[in-house]
């Protein structure tokens, strides 16, 4: 089991790596700003996939979390002279601490009642960014100013959209090597024995408190850098693009995907910005692919548990059986 | 009988009217003759979805081109003209751009109509060094951009030029401004008109609108309480007539004057709008009222009836026509050779000076200056019965935002 698991990390790291530097090669310059896209939403969604697969905990925030880390990243850029990178890691550590405050009154619910506690935060969220909106070089606090919106720096090393292409996917499976160390160590034995049993895992000294509050800080984590990413990749933000609704639509792209895999999250992000893509490029309208999402998670729901990626991944080891 | 009868001179009425447009159509180089060479790439990107639909600007643009192309397009080159959905998203409108720009290499973005895209985009068209002559613009990236120049005033200019109106012939002391809260659309606009009462020691307030989710009925009590005499509505026309109609259903329409910008300037508004509003509701038109008449006017009725005959007509459908038809011009000028070059195609754009429409109530321009408002004078209309009666012609607005514009004018010597 564990061999398989290290032999797909070697191949999601291989595909993350020949993606980082081949992408950009061969995409244009509408499928570059798509793929960036689909890389930031896919750091929310390893967030989103890895917490209800490790401990059965829905989180309906995560867009709403990226939001906060474009938030960050944007008022960072606009009030100081710091390069990109310190305000990416900056905002994800406030997005981080951000999802570890809003855990803790959540702890204690369970299923449907913390997925609706997390609903609620993605809503309050959303409606303090509509409130106050996103910096854009203006003056106070909140740094949002009428006039034309100040530049938004790049890493130094990414000023192309190509270049800003890889290093989105390059921090993207940096996000996917954190989860696979917290799996592999003591957090991972500790979110394993809490999902089987929280008792058990009281009763034999895990801190639950501790461990669920940290999941939650590494999903923010993940969607902060998401966030600051999509910030870097656009310039501007806009609190359209974080409704609590588009929170809800990742997680059961999710569970379409499949939570318990690291190609879950990417076919999730894939589903959710890459989709859309294609049906404008065909000329159809993008909403389209609501009513496909819709089936899929039907699909899921009913016939395939663990998603798409469950699906493919069971056909692998079928046929290695047979070899 | 008698109605049948009716219906047949309807029906030949109109079939005279739309031949007599069909013989008025008037487009680039006017030979009759389709033009067949290999397609210039022009691109466009306008917003559709909620909160509005801003394509009328490119449909207008579109059938002009269109015409062109059947007209002897571009010295026997047609124009192919490459049109985005930016549908209010920012991430779209700026897939959108790299699309038109990196992916298709357009020469120029004509038309662009958006609360979205100029805001994401504004600095890739000066990084690329293409020259977007836009028409239904609403953000203030659009005037106060070296690489963008729009033919509509924009909502800053129209709400201005309401206001100016309505406290100069109504008498109005006290203007709430009702805006959406986009921050570059409803409060750089309504802002300046509060800049503008102050200026007159008279009394501006705003409120805004939450766009995703406008609540029409919250946004007009703050606006009663804000103690205004006059609202002057600054939104979207679908959204402004949910404003309108909730104003009428709480009996509030005749205890105040009503203003709006230019989206209310629809041909469709008159007839949803009930008897109460007429000759209470003053608009301000950003270019010429439809039935001013003139050779422009007159084309640009014949060109949608011929070549877009469901796009609507309104200011921004104006607009997109003047847009398309100063592009034509400047590149009928410009050397053939060069007209896949984007560089020279750009310096044609920015050598455009003093060209005329009667669309217009001023000349256009677009030159080399960082920020670009050709079009800063325009015309009050009010709602009366089907249509619209115009109670004030073409006038200069009166605000200090206008001074460096005045300046870059100087310059080129039109002011």
């Amino acid at each position: 089991m564990a061999r398989q698991a290290n032999t797909s990390l070697v191949a999601g790291l291989s595909a993350a790596i020949l993606a980082a530097f081949g992408l950009p090669l061969v995409l244009g310059g509408q499928w570059t700003g798509i793929f960036t896209s689909t890389a930031c939403f896919a750091m929310a969604a390893m967030g989103a996939g890895f917490m209800y697969s490790r401990l059965g905990m829905v989180s309906l925030a995560q867009v709403a979390l990226m939001g906060v880390g474009g938030w960050v990243t944007l008022r960072l850029n606009h009030a100081f002279s710091l390069p990109f990178e310190t305000n990416l890691i900056l905002a994800a550590v406030v997005t981080s601490v951000l999802g570890m405050l809003l855990a803790i009154p959540a702890l204690r619910m369970r299923g449907l009642y913390l997925a609706l506690v997390t609903l609620m935060v993605a809503g309050g969220l959303e409606v303090v960014f509509t409130a106050y909106q996103f910096p854009n070089g203006g003056a106070g606090f909140w740094g949002v100013g009428t006039s034309f919106a100040a530049e938004m720096r790049r890493p130094v090393l990414a000023q192309s959209d190509g270049a800003y292409l890889t290093y989105t996917l390059l921090v993207a499976m940096l996000g996917l090597l954190l989860i696979m160390a917290h799996r592999q160590t003591a957090p991972g034995r500790a979110w394993a024995l809490i999902r089987r049993s929280e008792a058990a895992a009281i009763a034999s000294g895990t801190n639950v408190t501790f461990y669920k509050t940290w999941a939650f800080g590494l999903s923010g984590l993940l969607a902060g850098l998401g966030g600051g990413l999509l910030a870097g990749s656009l310039g501007l933000l806009d609190a359209s693009s974080f409704r609590a609704s588009e929170s809800i639509l990742l997680f059961a792209l999710v569970i379409v995907g499949g939570a318990r895999f690291w190609l879950g999250a990417v076919i999730a992000a894939v589903l959710y910005r890459v989709a859309p893509g294609l049906l404008n490029n065909w000329g159809v309208d993008a909403d389209l692919a609501l009513i496909f999402f819709g089936a899929a998670l039907l699909h899921a729901v009913t016939t395939a548990p663990d998603g798409i990626a469950g699906q493919i991944t069971g056909l692998f080891r079928r046929r290695e059986a047979k070899a | 009988m008698t109605k049948q009868l009716k219906l047949a001179a309807t029906a030949l009425g109109l079939i005279l009217a739309a031949g007599a447009a069909q013989a008025q159509v008037t487009c680039g180089a006017n030979t009759g003759t389709a033009a067949t060479g290999a397609p210039i790439l022009v691109g466009g990107i306008h917003g559709n979805a909620a909160p509005g639909d801003f394509s009328a600007s490119t449909q207008a643009a579109a059938a002009y081109f269109a015409c062109v192309n059947a007209n002897g397009g571009i010295n026997g080159r047609p124009i192919e003209y490459l049109v985005e959905n930016d549908q209010w998203n920012p991430e779209l409108a700026a897939q959108a751009a790299s699309k038109l720009i990196t992916d298709q290499g357009v020469v120029a973005m004509v038309g662009n109509g958006s609360f979205v895209e100029m805001a994401v985009n504004a600095r890739t068209y000066q990084d690329a060094g293409i020259m977007t002559m836009a028409s239904a613009c609403a953000v203030s990236e659009c005037f106060e951009s070296p690489s963008i120049v729009s033919t509509n005033q924009g909502p800053l200019a129209s709400t201005i030029g309401a206001a100016q109106y309505m406290v100069e012939a109504q008498e109005s002391k006290n203007i709430s401004c009702i805006g959406l809260a986009i921050p570059n659309v409803g409060p750089w606009s309504c802002g300046a008109m509060e800049g503008y009462m102050a200026s007159k020691g008279l009394t501006g307030s705003s409120v805004y609108l939450n766009p995703a989710s406008p609540d029409v009925n919250s946004g007009l009590l703050e606006a009663v309480a804000s103690g205004a005499d006059t609202i002057l509505v600054n939104l979207p026309a679908g959204l402004a007539l949910a404003f309108m109609k909730a104003a009428e259903e709480q009996g509030m329409v005749e205890g105040y004057k009503w203003a709006s910008s230019t989206p209310l300037y629809d041909r469709s508004v008159p007839a949803a709008l009930s008897d109460v509003w007429d000759g209470r509701m003053f608009v301000n038109a950003e270019l010429t009222p439809w039935d001013k008449g003139g050779p422009d006017a007159i084309n640009w009725l014949a060109v949608l009836d011929a070549y877009a005959p469901d796009a609507p007509r309104d200011t921004f459908s104006q607009s997109g026509f003047v847009s398309a038809k100063f592009f034509v011009q400047a590149m009928l000028a410009l050397d053939p050779a060069k007209l896949d070059d984007r560089a020279a195609v750009n310096a044609a754009i920015k050598g455009i000076v003093g060209y005329e429409s009667d669309l217009l109530c001023g000349p256009y321009y677009v030159g080399e200056a960082d920020r670009h408002m050709p079009n800063h004078a325009g015309t009050m209309v009010v709602v009366k019965g089907d249509g619209f009666e115009t109670v004030r012609d073409c006038y200069e607005y009166d605000s200090p935002y206008f001074a460096p514009i005045f300046e870059n004018e100087k310059a080129l010597g039109l002011n």
